[in-house]
């Protein structure tokens, strides 16, 4: 059987499968005609956004609701591979705004999914140039960033016995009694794998298969020690189940709030910064309404309250400043006082690649269980 | 019957009969353990804006909250929906292949049908969830409401027909024939006499039916667009960044509303039944 | 002896009627056939088409290849299937343990409050069950709530450290399968006679004696229900694990997933779960040959 011709830059699931009917001109023709038209028929006054769950500030919709009389329409995915997966497929058609990760920017690009970004029609200049112009999305092309945080270590410094100041310092307090088995990691095999590769010097997006699992097999030695990959509860790291936790800078702020004796670090050498983006779907039905929303995100007063409705930093430059003295812990927000931009990189998927840190993951996961 | 039996009740039967109703009383505390507690933590006031096991304190905010949140309530009602016409197209159907999985003439059909019926519980939900996605990616067919409901009803209808296939295998087959006999086809036999008898099978296979599609997790994320999304879905999602208490208010509303239609209905079913022998 | 179409137990033949009950039956059956061919076998026929071709990370380039399937045969794969098959059987077990003592109350000894009985159990399955899971590990947390209790009953010290452990993904598997256990097993129990067990007694049968000798094996095609229904399941669960059990060890339902999802791998994810299903339809299948089928006992 011979590979499929791709007619388009469109998805691989939309078109070829209709060539494998033998019927892949006409049907191109056919679908595009389709889909187009029932784009234009969506009525206006809509808007379609694809994000987490309660990612947005249900008082700041509303203020777009009474200023519009539009309300957006947010459904919501579990994890960003299983956004990707939905908006590579026709079940993303009549999305206008999604929130991917950083690292899923570069391949919904690739896959001609993305409608590039109309400088002319948004200011970015009020947002923080550390998170402009980063590796994943060069000159900002198709995404704007709504959000970020950082991969860092929480931990119970008595229970630790002393300070983390790099990733070596982690994976030896792991191995601790006291620490051992008690340990929570990421789930996802670039993080977890991540912290080893920095160690030895490496970039995380340009090491191969072999560098991968050399790395790995540290992780898999010490996956014994780690009791849980799930999502972190601060709940766990306040009553000291869990002493020692890869996470973000929110949840160690929300642990932090129930047991102030806990630290929170971002290790060297390297960390990761992701950030979370809206970008825009191609052909997405609604596009100047997205457009306006996007404008009306863009505020400062706006970013100023979905950062403390969230706990997330928004991309504001000086937010900081504004926010208001009556905000808990407002420092732990942007992951402290002195988050050093330049030793953080943010993670690319690479198809060559990626399969390897998911595999890999899965095994580091068998070697815990 | 019992007057004639030979042997006597002792202690150790009565120490079981004891015991079973512990047994069972236990079963039922350790299932309404959860969502007790569940609608317990809906007032909990949770730490900035996420829940906590702790209690930290008591508000009412999360069910405004909830009902402010656009996307939880458009979630909920859209579950509710789903899983409604789901349970219902998964009942007849399910009614049927349960029936025809015993009563089918042919013993081949009837090994055919209980095979199909248990693949339709072995294959992973990520697998239906993918394949679904991709069929009709290929057939072109718009993804909305139908076809989610389309998606998750498979599972469902096993789930009914082996509920349906466990009754009908206790049912006389000689009143069938009887009917048969006396001239009725096999459609109305299957109306007047089989389906009372297996009416109380059809009420536990449709609560079941509904309960797994309104719970339905995995087919659905495949399948929500962007028009329709499901609280399983969304909380899911929600337990990434730590869901806020609003979503348990929002589950303990929606328990609470679901517990009024049934006993509602209960309230009819006894009222009719209670005219009828009048 | 089953008497053929049309014709009653005493043997009479109802000829008019018996082409007529045959296109009736097949139309009954043909039914739902036909809604699951097109939502059901279609997608999976595409699966398996798709087993055979190469990734696009994200898209499926048709070709015929058997290398996805030799990754999924690979020694790590073969490892989590057994692995899962031993966690399902495991799980199932104890779902029946459990379930079997409830569902023998309420058949032997309910009989105006029977639908109240069952009604109670099936109550909580009105809510979500992902809140109820999330419940459930507040419940089993530390400072919870079960370690109140277990410690106010002496049968626990200090803190409680169950999350995230083998123990606390059993308790929620139960939690999420006791209904589905206990139905069939209700059914089934229903019916054995209580004369029997009497008769048993009363020819000199100790209660343990007639339970083992006589309500267990009756009771065989609702426990073989129960294990399906909740076995088959069990082998692809995904989200209790991950939130109970803190995704520690690997079962087939996150391995298949994670195909799909992280390496956007479709052939590979598909090849694996064909092999699956081919794994598990052997198993039921040898387990239906020994059960000779779940027939009824007595039939």
């Amino acid at each position: 059987m011979t590979r499929i011709l791709r007619s388009t830059a469109r998805s691989l699931t939309r078109r070829s499968v209709l060539g494998l009917l033998g019927a892949a001109p006409a049907a191109a023709a056919l679908t595009s005609v389709g889909l187009r038209a029932s784009r234009a028929k969506a009525a206006t006054g809509q808007l379609n956004i694809y994000s987490w769950p309660d990612y947005f500030s249900t008082a700041d919709l509303e203020a777009y609701a009474k200023k519009t009389g539009v309300t957006p329409n947010i459904s919501t995915y579990d994890s960003d591979d299983t956004m990707f997966a939905k908006v590579n497929s026709p079940a993303g058609a009549g999305f206008d705004i999604v929130i991917p990760g950083s690292s899923w920017i570069k391949q919904l690009a690739a896959k001609g999914l993305l409608e590039e970004i109309d400088h002319g029609k948004l200011d970015l200049a009020s947002l923080d140039p550390h998170l402009l112009n980063r590796d994943y999305d060069p000159g900002n092309k198709y995404s704007i960033p709504k959000d970020w945080g950082l991969l860092g270590v929480i931990y119970n410094p008595e229970a630790v016995g002393g300070e983390i100041k790099t990733w070596e310092d982690f994976f030896k307090a792991g191995e601790k009694p006291g620490v051992s088995g008690k340990i929570r990691m990421s789930d996802s095999g670039w993080e977890t794998i991540g912290p080893e590769l920095w160690l030895q010097g490496k970039d995380w997006n340009a090491v191969g298969e072999a560098e991968i699992r050399k790395a790995a097999e540290r992780l898999k030695a010490f996956a014994k020690h780690v009791k849980s990959f799930s999502g972190l509860d601060a709940n766990a790291l306040a009553n000291g189940s869990i002493v020692l936790a890869q996470t973000n800078q929110a949840k160690a702020r929300a642990a932090i709030g129930l047991n102030p004796k806990l630290k929170w670090v971002v290790p060297g050498p390297w960390s990761e910064l992701w950030v979370d983006n809206y970008v825009l779907i191609k052909d997405a039905p609604n596009l100047e309404q997205a457009y306006d929303f996007l404008a009306f995100q863009l505020r400062p007063e706006i970013q100023l309250a979905e950062t403390e409705y969230i706990g997330f930093p928004a991309a504001l430059n000086g937010l900081r400043d504004k926010l208001g003295a009556d905000v808990k812990d407002a420092d732990l927000i942007f992951g402290g006082k002195d988050v050093d931009f330049s030793k953080l990189t943010s993670f690319v998927v690479n198809p060559e690649t990626v399969g390897f840190y998911s595999q890999l993951q899965t095994e580091i996961q068998a070697a815990a269980g | 019957m019992t007057a004639e039996r030979a042997y006597r009740s002792d202690w150790r039967d009565h120490a079981m009969d004891g015991g079973l109703v512990l047994w069972y009383a236990a079963a039922v505390i350790f299932l309404f353990a959860p969502i007790i507690a569940a609608i317990v933590y809906s007032f909990n006031l949770g730490v900035v804006n996420k829940q906590t096991a702790v209690l930290t304190g008591w508000t009412l905010q999360w069910y405004p909250a909830a009902w402010h949140d656009l996307s939880l309530r458009r979630a909920v009602s859209a579950s509710l929906v789903v899983s409604f016409w789901s349970a219902l197209i998964s009942i007849v159907m399910g009614t049927l292949l349960g029936y025809a999985i015993v009563r089918h003439p042919s013993p081949k059909v009837r090994r055919f049908l209980a095979g199909f019926t248990y693949m339709l519980l072995i294959v992973p939900e990520s697998v239906i969830g993918v394949s679904l996605l991709l069929f009709f990616a290929v057939t072109r067919f718009p993804l909305n409401t139908a076809t989610l409901v389309a998606g998750i009803t498979p599972m469902a209808i096993a789930v009914v027909a082996l509920v349906i296939r466990a009754r009908v295998l206790t049912l006389d087959r000689e009143v069938e024939d009887a009917a048969a006999d006396l001239g009725s086809t096999r459609i109305a036999t299957l109306w007047l006499v089989i389906l009372p008898q297996l009416a109380p099978a059809v009420a536990v296979g449709g609560v079941m039916a509904y309960t797994f599609s309104f719970d339905n997790l995995v087919v659905s994320a495949f399948l929500t667009t962007a028009r329709i999304n499901t609280l399983p879905v969304y909380l899911y999602g929600s337990l990434q960044y730590g869901p806020s208490p609003a979503v348990y208010a929002a589950a303990a509303a929606v328990f609470l509303f679901t517990m009024l239609l049934l006993a509602i209905a209960v309230l009819v079913y006894w009222g009719t039944r209670r005219r009828a022998t009048a | 002896m089953k008497p053929a179409v049309g014709r009653s137990a005493a043997g009479r033949f109802n000829l008019r009627h018996a082409s007529a009950a045959q296109t009736a039956d097949h139309f009954l059956a043909g039914i739902p056939t036909l809604w699951l061919a097109i939502f059901f076998l279609a997608p999976l026929g595409f699966t398996v088409v798709f087993s055979f071709g190469r990734s696009t990370f994200g898209g499926v380039a048709l070709d015929f290849t058997f290398a996805n399937y030799a990754t999924a045969l690979s020694g790590f794969y073969g490892a989590a299937f057994l692995r899962t098959l031993v966690f399902a059987a495991t799980a199932s077990g104890l779902c029946l343990l459990v379930a079997f003592p409830a569902a023998y109350f309420i058949a032997r000894h309910t009989s105006r409050f029977r639908l109240l009985a069952i009604t109670l159990i099936l109550i909580p399955y009105f809510s979500s069950f992902l809140i109820r899971v999330m419940a459930l590990t507040m419940l089993m947390s530390r400072e919870g709530f079960l370690e109140m209790i277990l410690n106010a009953l002496h049968l626990h010290q200090g803190p409680l450290d169950l999350l995230d452990t083998q123990t606390a993904v059993f308790v929620g598997i139960v939690y999420a399968y006791l209904p589905i256990a206990v139905v069939p097993l209700v059914v089934v129990l229903d019916r054995i006679p209580k004369g029997l067990t009497e008769a048993s007694r009363d020819l000199g049968a100790t209660r343990w004696e007639t339970f083992l000798l006589v309500t267990l094996p009756l009771s065989r095609p609702g426990i073989a229900s129960a294990i399906m229904l909740t076995a088959v399941p069990m082998l692809g669960e995904m989200v209790i694990p991950k939130l109970l059990g803190g995704s520690r060890g690997v079962l087939m339902g996150q391995a298949l997933s994670s195909q799909y999802l992280q390496a956007q791998n479709y052939p590979l994810g598909s090849a694996m779960a064909v092999l699956v299903l081919l794994g598990v339809a052997v198993i039921v299948g040898l387990l239906a040959w020994v059960t000779k089928g779940f027939a009824e006992v007595g039939r």
